[in-house]
């Protein structure tokens, strides 16, 4: 009886969320509602922690390099498409900061204006570059996955190597200036066109396309951790050696889903290319991805609902203190502290929070009962440990 | 090729540096200190202010830092650190939390910029400390002329190294230590005031990164933002030596540092610092656990 009224809850909790994001641009001008896409792509990074970490537990301490993937890849698209690469006087489309990199004399064409230009050249299909926007990271994070979780690294090993593997990437792109543009990254892009129609970054359009791909993602991801597989996963993140002497391929699964975290991660480059018009290193910065997994910490690393909803909160109360006058020197220490707070008194988060006090309340309407679904989040935030 | 051994030997001398500290209290108490890069901050902003107030040279600040940022290691141990032993990954985001906190007063001049007072040296900007007289120039050692601060850095980072090794393998507290890095429960079950010991090495670990600071205020800029990199190093070399491992902790901040050196003097700073990440992902890929663990843990 309990049960059914907990996920009664849950499937409210979600829906509130959709109508919430939904109604928003009633209230709010375009300008605004610009600044809330990014923090609306920020939430589908705390999904795709929730989903490596909370469930997998797997801290990735480098998804930076997959959201970084996602959005160089579209945004190398966006800046052939821009028009000052159209108008460096050849055939096809140039990046502008390639003739500032160029040997004098070299041929005004992709194919060889500097070393490694030609890499470019498929990307001239806006289509290509949101294709690998999303194949990238998952090759990555395969790759990486493939090597570290057949060795059995666990822990906080794997949030080391990850950690080194983003900072290894974040190097090379600055090395490679010639093709890169190093430090300045990729700026100066063409809106993205679909079909005729230009996602203008402060358009109501764009809002709706950021915001549809979070419900769809939110939803997709929602049902695939409800999966035999997603359950599976949950039981190797509790206890790695009692599914590998049951038989399951623990490898495999934890693989699979740390893609699929990645593949997240790319989709929210790629979106925040598009409302926010660049893409830059600092995006594989360590303080980026330890960030992203303080929010999912905040709003709760076991629920993909509060990890999303974690990392909109805090970005939002980052912004709005921030601009308050008293605090406008000191809202980074507020930061600080609250994080502080919730990983002492937190520990599963907001989200964590709302799981007890929900089975509080149900606990009550079925005295006697006990509050089952209380015992188990106990459980599992242990485990998780 | 000798003045190349000496470059790698001084930059592994300063991972090393870092990375004490960070060794004993993540080895001994499962801790990941992410402040740890914000004491090294705390230990370079009291040379620059013990040379403003006091008119003292770094080998009067190197005491001083010891003692204040130890004394701050002890409190963020006895506030935050201790609810959360045996959370690993929990310490690593609290303390993260805590390293934000730091940077951020000091950036706000521990809050006095609220009641409108100035303290010069502290604040956003950069800071600089010029090395003592007798440290400037170069000295002669197996005849190639070599930076002399750098020989000091190398020296002091031995001297420190030796104290660790003494106190860890020779004193009664070190036991202690031991024990508790081997197992917890049994060394609380023998008697052990665990809770008192952890405070007392996060307090010492603190202070050796205090006095790392203060070395580093000898030749790069001291500014608020300092400590993120340097964690992050001293992390690498910690978890590369193997947990809980002094002379893991040697050999790797070694390794990283001449492979840092070598590479730096045939490419550049950036591509030698991605080998240095390159070889950790591979040595941790080859050897899950570091180059020197102990079982049993």
């Amino acid at each position: 009886m309990s049960e059914t009224l907990q996920r009664r809850l849950e499937i409210l909790a979600y829906a509130t969320f959709i109508a919430v994001i939904l109604i928003l641009p009633a209230f709010a001008d375009i300008f605004w509602l610009n600044r809330f896409a990014k923090y609306l792509v920020y939430g589908m990074l705390g999904i795709a922690i929730a989903m490596s970490w909370g469930y997998s537990g797997i801290l990735n301490l480098g998804q930076g390099l997959f959201f970084g993937a996602g959005a160089y890849m579209l945004a190398m698209s966006l800046k052939l498409a821009s028009p000052t690469s159209l108008a460096q006087g050849s055939d096809t489309p140039v990046p502008d900061f390639m003739l500032w990199n160029a040997e004098p004399g070299a041929p005004t064409d992709l194919c060889c204006i500097t070393g490694g230009s030609w890499l470019w050249m498929p990307f001239q299909w806006v289509g290509f570059g949101a294709f690998m926007g999303i194949a990238l990271p998952v090759l990555l994070a395969f790759t990486i996955g493939t090597v570290i979780f057949r060795q059995r690294i666990s822990g906080v090993f794997v949030a080391i190597i990850t950690l080194a593997t983003v900072l290894l990437v974040r190097l090379l792109v600055i090395d490679l200036q010639p093709i890169t543009n190093g430090f300045n990254g990729l700026t100066d892009l063409a809106w993205l066109t679909i079909g005729g129609f230009e996602f203008d970054p402060y358009l109501l359009a764009t809002y709706y396309l950021i915001a549809g791909i979070l419900i769809a993602v939110l939803i997709g991801a929602r049902l695939l951790v409800a999966t035999r597989a997603g359950l599976v996963l949950q039981a190797i993140r509790d206890d790695s050696n009692r599914a590998r002497y049951l038989g399951f391929d623990v490898p495999k699964y934890q693989t699979f889903f740390f893609a699929v975290s990645a593949g997240i991660a790319g989709l929210a480059g790629m979106l925040y290319v598009i409302v926010a018009e660049f893409a830059s290193p600092t995006f594989m910065d360590l303080t980026f991805s330890i960030t992203m997994v303080v929010w999912a910490a905040v709003g709760g690393r076991n629920s993909l609902l509060g990890a999303c909803i974690g990392a909109i909160l805090i970005n939002t109360i980052e912004a709005s203190i921030s601009e308050t006058e008293m605090f406008v020197e000191a809202w980074k220490a507020i930061i600080g502290l609250i994080f502080v707070l919730v990983v002492l008194f937190l520990p599963r988060g907001l989200a964590g929070f709302a799981q007890d006090a929900s089975a509080w309340v149900v606990g009550r309407l079925n005295r006697g009962e006990g509050s089952p679904a209380s015992a188990v989040g106990q459980t599992r935030n242990q485990a998780a440990e | 090729m000798v003045d190349i051994l000496f470059i790698g030997l001084s930059l592994g001398s300063i991972l090393l540096l870092i990375a004490l500290g960070l060794s004993i209290t993540y080895g001994a108490m499962g801790v990941i200190n992410m402040a740890h890069g914000e004491l090294v901050m705390i230990g370079a902003y009291t040379a620059v202010l013990a040379g403003i107030y006091l008119g003292a040279n770094i080998f009067v600040a190197m005491p001083l830092a010891f003692v204040a940022t130890a004394l701050l290691g002890w409190l963020i141990e006895a506030v935050v650190v201790r609810r959360l032993y045996g959370r690993l990954l929990d310490t690593l985001l609290a303390t993260w939390g805590v390293a934000i906190l730091i940077q951020q007063a000091v950036r706000l001049e521990l809050g006095l910029t609220f009641f409108g007072i100035q303290i010069p040296g502290l604040g956003p900007g950069l800071q600089n400390v010029s090395v003592p007289e007798i440290l400037s120039g170069t000295v002669a050692i197996f005849g190639e002329e070599v930076n002399a601060y750098r020989t000091f850095i190398i020296f002091v980072t031995i001297v420190l190294t030796v104290l660790t090794w003494w106190i860890l393998y020779r004193t009664p507290i070190g036991t202690q230590v031991r024990a508790i890095i081997r197992n917890p429960q049994m060394a609380a079950a023998c008697g052990i005031d665990v809770k008192r010991v952890n405070a007392m090495t996060f307090a010492y670990g603190s202070g050796l990164a205090g006095v790392a600071g203060v070395m580093m205020s000898g030749f790069k800029t001291v500014f608020p933002d300092m400590g993120t990199p340097m964690v992050v190093d001293g992390f690498l070399v910690v978890v590369v030596g193997g947990v809980g491992s002094l002379l893991g902790t040697v050999a790797a901040a070694g390794l990283l540092g001449e492979i840092n050196g070598v590479f730096a003097s045939v490419t550049n700073d950036i591509l030698a610092r991605a080998v240095v990440f390159a070889t950790v992902i591979l040595i941790l890929i080859l050897k899950p656990a570091g180059l020197f663990s102990f079982k049993g843990r």
